[in-house]
């Protein structure tokens, strides 16, 4: 609980005032992210809560920036904001300095330098990114709170990141899949768009049904060569 | 809970259930032995499913079958697998303030109408009738975010099967301290169908 | 710092335990025979609370005698084991819960075949080709994967013995000079020499 805690009722009874401050709180949700050899799909639920509390059915956690990439940030919504507005000053300043805009593989490895620099008092922010390669090609970089940083094709984070990691592994990296058929479920790590969307949505619909800080609204981001697209779904509101 | 690591987990089909686990027994982070017998046959029908701590799950599992025995002499006929649930959640609810450090899952078909019946309860006994899938070990949240997204009501033994041994290897390959292997039964009317799954070994 | 090692071959099963009585940093005594024999074709090893391990083993020792007197049949390396796990999950929840660690190994006289049992403090117990408690099991379980195989002559078994204990040479902090080795087959329990490398 993100408090700093006096007397809570007006009563006889003083109760002692509590000096401890913890300066965070997890709000819960749910992030995702998939790359295949043309486009990231990058969502995120937009529940925030707080204990057993739903402070809003719609904050969004998942942002564009605006080098064409796409950042989802699970875990405490203050950190998350603040560090998406960090980032958009970075990528606009890169913008000015050096005359082109920012790659995603700088933007990623920013992102960790950012992180790490916070070594001591860090973002409580489980970060993933989106981005093409210069390729063209997606990719996903998912991130720890104090900058560790892994490339990956598809990745999940937040509070029900637990739920969904392994069903990812069997549907994205058909992991224990000897029958494949290749025209709808693709390559280990690289679907077809439509086969990524529809598991992004069983994906979500499904920890709905278990995890209680993940519901209310689906927020799908698109990167592809031509700009990001942005898709809601709606998702249970229990 | 966590100190010997396991996955269980239970669902229905049409006609049929199908249960399985892992087969890791370790301590810890060390892993001794990647045989470890965690589902029991009770009866004809019906099988339980002990995740938790290894000793109780011997314990428990000869107890139980003690007192299945014990029912079935007395009473001349199998124990049905809802019986057995509420004999399982009162065995472990006798240690309310000590209890053994089990999560049953209890999976069978009803002796008379065939019926598929799964169950959970936690430690002290809490029974959980689901109609669709049960989770219990270490890697539950990742077995229910498996289940939940690959079970569908109504699947025949074969795809039954396939359902649960896909949940269960990918489900234990996100957990540290399940797996090594799985095992899975899928019990109809007729016959009972013994699996045993090659795993990640690490 | 107490090492248990067991070892299953093709027709017997071996045992080796440290002899070092230690408490704390200092070492008591050496020549400790931390094994017992529970019948003609089953052994025990044991390492934890010295009290606690001396009156358990004798505790079980004695009731499988007891056993075998009262029905004129020598249990299996198998009923014997779980006899003993009963008894010490049955003490588990008591006050007077014994803290022994065990490894019990055997051959079976009918068939001879062998089999080892690893049990801790808490009961738990699993059947192991081999196995090893104490810290031994951090160095040598590694050493035993690579080593072992099924049908392992007497001979070989040793070998594999002896690199475990050169591991622990190079890698433990405690040294661990000496090793009192069992042999059980068919023809009964028997103590051997092992040459350890200094």
């Amino acid at each position: 609980m993100l408090s700093a805690a006096g007397p809570t009722h007006a009563g006889p009874v003083r109760i002692p005032m509590e000096h401890g401050f913890s300066p965070y709180t997890d709000n819960g949700g749910t992030t995702l992210a998939i790359a295949g050899d043309d486009y990231v799909i990058v969502a995120g639920d937009t529940r925030q809560s707080e204990g057993y509390s739903i402070n809003t059915r719609y904050c969004p956690k998942v942002f564009k920036l605006d080098n064409n990439c796409v950042l989802a940030t699970g875990g405490m919504a203050a950190d998350g904001q603040n560090l998406v507005r960090r980032l958009k000053q970075s990528i606009e300043q890169y913008h000015h300095v050096h005359a082109k805009t920012m790659s995603p593989s700088a933007l990623a490895q920013l992102l960790s330098v950012v992180l790490y620099g916070k070594r001591h008092f860090p973002y409580f922010v489980w970060n993933t990114l989106g981005g093409l390669d210069a390729d063209g090609s997606g990719w996903v970089y998912s991130y720890d709170p104090v900058g560790n940083v892994e490339k990956r094709k598809w990745a999940c984070a937040g509070s029900a990141g637990h739920l969904i990691m392994p069903f990812l592994d069997a549907k994205i990296g058909h992991h224990h899949q000897s029958q494949i058929d290749a025209k709808t479920e693709g390559k280990p790590g690289s679907v077809p768009f439509d086969t990524a969307m529809k598991y992004t949505k069983d994906a979500f619909t499904s920890a709905t049904e278990r995890d209680i800080y993940t519901g209310d609204l689906l927020e799908i981001f698109v990167i592809r060569k031509s700009g990001v697209t942005v898709e809601q779904i709606p998702l249970k509101r229990d | 809970m966590e100190y010997n690591g396991s996955a269980v987990m239970a669902m229905k089909g049409d006609g049929c259930v199908a249960i399985a686990a892992d087969r890791r027994f370790g301590v810890q982070a060390l892993t001794l032995g990647t045989e470890f017998q965690k589902i029991f046959q009770m009866n004809k029908y019906t099988f339980v499913g002990l995740a938790g701590l290894a000793s109780d799950v011997i314990t428990l599992s000869d107890q139980l079958r003690y007192k299945v025995k014990m029912y079935e002499l007395r009473e001349e006929r199998p124990i049905s697998p809802e019986t057995f649930a509420h004999l399982a959640s009162s065995s472990l609810y006798e240690k309310r303030f000590g209890p053994w450090f089990v999560e049953p899952i209890i999976a069978g078909l009803d002796p008379k109408t065939g019926e598929p019946f799964i169950a959970s309860t936690d430690l002290i006994g809490c029974i959980n009738f689901a109609k669709d899938f049960v989770v219990s070990g270490t890697a539950n949240s990742q077995m229910y975010g498996m289940c939940e997204s690959l079970w569908e009501p109504n699947l025949g033994p074969e795809d039954l099967f396939e359902t649960i041994s896909q949940a269960m290897l990918n489900a234990i390959d996100r957990d540290c301290i399940a797996g090594w292997g799985a095992v899975v039964h899928v019990i109809t009317k007729d016959k009972i169908v013994t699996k045993h799954l090659k795993g990640r070994m690490d | 710092m107490e090492v248990l090692f067991g070892i299953t071959g093709k027709d017997f099963a071996l045992l080796a335990a440290d002899t070092n009585q230690a408490r704390s940093i200092v070492v008591l005594k050496r020549g400790e025979d931390r094994t017992v024999d529970l019948n003609r074709h089953t052994a025990l090893a044991y390492t934890g609370d010295p009290g606690d391990a001396i009156h358990f083993t004798e505790y079980i020792a004695a009731n499988v005698r007891l056993n075998e007197i009262r029905h004129g049949h020598e249990a299996s390396p198998n009923a014997v084991a779980k006899y003993t796990r009963n008894a010490l999950a049955g003490y588990l929840r008591t006050r007077q819960a014994y803290h022994i660690n065990m490894l019990i190994a055997g051959v079976d006289k009918t068939s001879g075949a062998p089999a080892l049992y690893w049990s801790d403090h808490l009961a738990n117990m699993t059947a192991l080709p081999f196995a090893a408690h104490g810290y031994a099991s951090y160095f040598c379980m590694s050493t035993m994967d690579r080593l072992w195989r099924p049908n392992l002559t007497l001979e070989e078994a040793i070998i594999v013995l002896q690199k475990c204990v050169a591991a622990l040479k190079t890698r433990f902090v405690a040294s661990l000079p000496e090793f009192k080795v069992k042999v059980i087959d068919k023809s009964g329990i028997r103590v051997i020499d092992v040459k350890f490398e200094k």
